[in-house]
Order: structure tokens, then C-alpha cells, then sequence
């Protein structure tokens, strides 16, 4: 148990946060939350990409082969992660570790600071000991539970267990096959994972994109960060009006691809809206980098639903016109459309299968 | 299209006061936000995707590609509770001593009292296991299931949507698709307060199960032994018996 959870943990905390070192620069503070959430984002999107070939040109241990292949992507995104920490001579790592040690003396955000920890300490608990009653679990975590242990993907039916066609509906979302990867890396259980282990950390994962948008939108005032997150956290928590609300989502299907898409993904495209507008409010250009991020998210956006290539897009459509037009930086609508490019083939992949 | 719209919209809403807040929230912002960049992420863009909600062509294209069951995701664009909570902190920054500490408690009580818990929602109960499925789904899995090899059995409907989540390799005749309505004679009979064994053989062999799992409290019309059912197990209150006319070889 202790060597899964060691597996585990290198898989969701330590990999991404490497990876991450890829995108350090988008933040402009490298900070450890970016660098693990921007990091992951990175890795999703490699496991969409490898992952939705294989599917649709099933062939013998397509599942085993999707295992491998996103080994050696991992490798090989570590490997370009060192490269650019040793070419940075490990300047920002120490300037980072200085910066994340400041302490605060403020007594108020001290209380604010175990407050907003209690009610996320109180929403992790929950998801460990409650279980809800999903009917969507007796299929994603069907499938994932399937792909695990038969080694097919989206050829078993979930409900009965009967041999079916392609599903493209969502084959082409294969968040369950990621899922399945991860169970069978590290030989927990895929319903494990789904109901308990994913949701600790996906939920800590939001709220890490949350504290990302506060320490932007109040980068002098640790009390307002902290108060941003605790009426964030009480939002959520008391986002129950309607069982359709994204805060629903989060709590109660948290590791579901279409809450990680409304709850993370659109989210973490949000935080990337406010580093452009900043940038571009600063006279500055977004870079390289900032643009494979977003391709990075949008991609992570289909892996999560396959409406989510129609979102991130609308949604991408809608911040780069409001940049280009606000800011007359007509050149930005080229870069965003060049990242709808592949979420817009997966739509007509879509199209075409259904 | 319009109205269904509005429909999907008034479902998304649900008591509807955090919205009602999130757009005096928008229109705060619209008069006091100063900073471009913000204005642009949390005035300019939200309305721009409110509009696109709203707009009947674009439900409409949205809907015949993807389907209207699923336009409440369009909501999710929405940066609903980014917004109140920033407009929240700001309004606060602007109080000083008492009237902060007033504003934030008004402000704490308003979000409990608009909305609504999560975990209110009776569809939660503890977890009786990791697994996050009744304990009885572990046991009565664990009991029928052969290594190397697939097993078929028929549950009763309240345990339909647990088991191949817990173990794909037992199949089942039937499962979260009747709980949704489609019809399904097999089902319809096991839920029947008495099991008549007469009716239910064909089904039974024609599926080819190899066990039959019911509740302990469900009386049986027929003797069980006449048409090959041998008593299994019995388990968390129910019942196993295994179908000797389908053979399970491993």
C-alpha cells in the first residue's frame, strides 16, 4: 500500500510539478501551483494525443501500448524540463524556495489562512468518507475498472459487460482510460482511485487555480487572497441550488472528466486570460510559450469531455476577441485560433463518427 | 429554442439568488472596477457569454451539434463564483474596522443562505468501503466470481449500478440502463415482490447466468432445485443461487 501511494504520489504531485518547470516562465514567479497544475495540463494533453489513435485504430494491448507510449512521453518531457532548469543554471528554483518561505506576521491572515485550510481539510475529508449515489459513476468508473483489468478500451459496455462498436461520444474524451493508466501503474483499485484518491487531489487542484487568480488579482494583500479563497470555498460548498452548478460538479463528480473540464480546465483558462490581459495591459507579448499553454489546456479540454473542445473554444473565442479588440492587438486572434485547430478536428472527428 | 433555454437557464439557476448576485456583482464591477484587465475578465467576457447564451441561433447550432441536454454546460463558462468573490474582497477592502468585519459576516451569511449545501443532498451516505459501493456489492462480487473467467449474474436494482464498478468480470443481463427506463422483461420479473420460476427460467438460461442474486425477503414461487438453482450463499440479505444449467468451467 505504502509503494502504490508512493507511486501515486510521484505520478499527481512530483511529475507534473518537473514537467511544469516548462511553463515556469508563463507565470512569471514559477511558483510551486503552476508549475504542478500547468505541469499536468501538459501531461493530460500528451495522454489525449497518444491515447485517441489508439482507440480508434484498436489493435492487440492497445491499452499496454498507450501505457508505454505515455512513458516515453513523460521521459522525454522530463528530460526537456532538466534541460531548461539546467540552462537556467537553477537561478528561479532558489529565488522561488526564498520567496515561498516568507512568512506572515499578520495575525488576521494567519486565522484566514487556517480558516480557508480547515474548509478545504473539511471538503477532502467529505470526499473520502461520503459516497454518493451517482448513476454516471456505473460508467466512467466502469469503463476505467474494464480497462484496467481487461486491457481494451471502450470496447466492453460498461452496464452489463456485453462486446459493443465504437463509442465515439467518449472515446474520443478518454479521461476513464487515464484513469485505467493510473490503476494499473500503480495497482490500486480504478474505483479507488476515482472515488477517493482523484478527488483529493482534484479538488486540491482547483483550489490551487483558484489561489493562482487571487495571488493575481491581489498580489499585495495576503488577507484579500485569503478572503478571495474563503468565500470561494463557502461558494462551493454551498453551490448545492442546482445539481447542473460547476461547484456541484466538483463535489460530488470530481473525478468525472466534464467536472474536471468545468472545475479545472475552463477554470485554469481563466488564469491564462488574466496573464494576458496583465501582460497586454503592461505593453508586453504573451510569448511562445504562453500560446503552447493554452493549445496545452485546450487539448487537456477534449481529454476531459468531448464537449469540451466546443467550450474551450467558445471560451477562447470570446477572451482572445476581447483582448484583440480591447487592447487593438488584431495579430492575437492568429495564435488563438491556432490553438482551436486541433479541439475544432476533434469536433468534426466527432461529427463524424456519431 | 428560446424557452428551452430560458428552462435549462432557470434549472442551472436553481433558487436562483446566487445569479441574482452574480449580476449585481457584474454591474458593480461595470461601475467601480477600474483596471482594464479586469474589466475585460469579469465584465466584458462574462456578458459576451451571457449574450451567446442567450442568442437562439447560436442555442441552436450548439444544440443540433451536441445535443440540448447539455447546454447547461455553456453556464459553466460562466466565472460565476470568481466574480462574486472578488467583487466580494474588493467591497470589503473598501470598509474600514467594524464595517469590515460587518460586510464579511453579511457576506459569509449571504453565500449560506442563497445557496445551497452540497452535502445536503440525500443521494450522500457514508462510505462503507474505498470502493465507495455497499459493502454487500464487495462480498456477494467477491463470492461469485471464478478466476480466469467472466461470470454471469442477474442483481436486484439497487446494487445495478455498483457492480461492474467494483468487478469487471461479472457481467450482468441487464443494468444502469433499465434503472433510466428502458424496458426490460427479464428485470421487470426479478422485481416482482414474488419470483415465479416458472416465467423466469428462459430468461434465466437464455442470458446464460450463471448466478441469480436476490433479496432474502422475496418469496419464491417454484422449487428453486426443480429448475436447476442450487443454493449458493446467502449474504448481507441476499440470497446467490447458481444455475447448474449453465455450465461454469475454469
Amino acid at each position: 500500500m505504502l509503494l502504490q501511494a508512493v507511486i501515486l504520489f510521484l505520478i499527481l504531485y512530483v511529475l507534473p510539478i518537473f514537467v511544469g518547470g516548462i511553463f515556469a516562465r508563463v507565470d512569471g514567479r514559477g511558483s510551486l501551483p503552476f508549475r504542478w497544475v500547468s505541469g499536468q495540463f501538459c501531461l493530460w494533453a500528451g495522454f489525449q494525443a497518444i491515447c485517441v489513435p489508439m482507440i480508434l485504430l484498436p489493435r492487440e494491448n492497445s491499452f499496454a501500448n498507450v501505457i508505454g507510449m505515455y512513458g516515453v512521453f513523460v521521459a522525454a518531457m522530463l528530460l526537456f524540463s532538466l534541460a531548461l532548469f539546467v540552462k537556467r543554471c537553477a537561478k528561479e528554483w532558489r529565488v522561488y524556495l526564498v520567496r515561498e518561505k516568507d512568512t506572515d506576521r499578520d495575525m488576521i491572515a494567519r486565522l484566514l489562512l487556517v480558516a480557508v485550510l480547515l474548509l478545504l481539510g473539511i471538503q477532502l475529508v467529505l470526499a473520502v468518507v461520503l459516497a454518493y449515489e451517482e448513476g454516471d459513476d456505473a460508467f466512467y468508473v466502469a469503463i476505467s475498472s474494464i480497462t484496467t483489468e481487461s486491457g481494451t478500451m471502450y470496447e466492453i459496455l460498461p452496464y452489463t459487460g456485453g462486446t459493443t462498436g465504437l463509442d465515439a461520444r467518449h472515446a474520443l474524451a478518454p479521461f476513464p482510460i487515464w484513469i485505467a493508466m493510473l490503476s494499473r501503474v500503480s495497482g490500486i483499485h480504478a474505483a479507488v482511485l476515482a472515488q477517493v484518491v482523484l478527488p483529493v487531489v482534484l479538488i486540491v487542484m482547483a483550489y490551487a487555480i483558484f489561489y493562482l487568480i487571487g495571488k493575481r488579482l491581489f498580489p499585495d494583500s495576503r488577507r484579500k487572497q485569503l478572503l478571495f479563497m474563503l468565500f470561494l470555498e463557502l461558494l462551493v460548498m454551498f453551490g448545492g441550488q442546482s445539481l447542473y452548478t460547476a461547484e456541484n460538479f466538483l463535489l460530488v463528480r470530481t473525478s468525472q472528466g466534464k467536472a474536471v473540464l468545468a472545475d479545472i480546465v475552463i477554470p485554469f483558462l481563466f488564469l491564462l486570460f488574466l496573464i494576458l490581459f496583465e501582460k497586454l495591459q503592461n505593453e508586453e507579448q504573451p510569448g511562445t510559450k504562453y500560446w503552447l499553454l493554452i493549445a496545452v489546456t485546450m487539448l487537456t479540454g477534449c481529454l476531459c469531455s468531448t464537449q469540451g473542445s466546443l467550450l474551450t473554444c467558445i471560451l477562447l473565442g470570446v477572451g482572445g476577441g476581447c483582448a484583440a479588440v480591447c487592447y487593438r492587438k488584431w495579430k492575437l486572434i492568429f495564435p488563438a485560433a491556432a490553438c482551436c485547430i486541433v479541439p475544432v478536428l476533434m469536433a468534426v472527428l466527432y461529427l463524424y463518427l456519431d | 429554442m428560446w424557452t428551452s433555454v430560458i428552462q435549462i437557464f432557470q434549472k442551472y439557476m436553481g433558487t436562483g439568488l446566487t445569479v441574482i448576485w452574480f449580476l449585481a456583482a457584474l454591474i458593480y464591477l461595470f461601475l467601480f472596477e477600474k483596471r482594464k484587465d479586469r474589466r475585460i475578465l469579469f465584465v466584458y467576457m462574462p456578458v459576451l457569454l451571457l449574450l451567446l447564451y442567450f442568442n437562439p441561433l447560436f442555442a441552436g447550432l450548439f444544440c443540433s451539434l451536441v445535443g440540448s441536454e447539455i447546454y447547461f454546460r455553456m453556464c459553466w463558462l460562466l466565472p460565476v463564483i470568481v466574480v462574486l468573490a472578488y467583487t466580494a474582497a474588493c467591497i470589503l477592502e473598501k470598509r474600514k474596522g467594524k464595517g469590515q468585519l460587518l460586510f464579511a459576516v453579511v457576506t459569509v451569511l449571504l453565500i449560506v443562505f442563497s445557496g445551497k449545501s452540497v452535502y445536503e443532498n440525500p443521494l450522500y451516505s457514508k462510505a462503507e468501503n474505498m470502493y465507495h459501493v455497499p459493502d454487500s456489492v464487495v462480498h456477494l462480487c467477491d463470492a461469485i466470481v471464478v478466476p480466469g473467467r467472466e461470470v454471469m449474474a442477474v442483481f436486484p436494482r439497487e446494487l445495478l449500478l455498483y457492480v461492474r464498478q467494483y468487478s469487471p468480470y461479472v457481467c450482468m443481463p441487464y443494468g444502469r440502463e433499465v434503472i433510466e427506463g428502458d424496458f426490460n422483461e427479464f428485470y421487470e420479473l426479478m422485481e416482482e415482490d414474488v419470483l415465479d420460476m416458472e416465467t423466469l427460467e428462459p430468461f434465466v438460461n437464455g442470458k446464460e447466468c450463471h448466478y441469480i442474486i436476490f433479496s432474502d425477503e422475496k418469496e419464491m414461487l417454484g422449487e428453486p432445485e426443480d429448475y436447476g438453482w442450487e443454493l449458493f450463499d446467502r449474504m448481507d440479505g441476499y440470497v446467490i443461487y447458481r444455475n447448474t444449467k449453465v455450465p461454469l468451467i475454469y
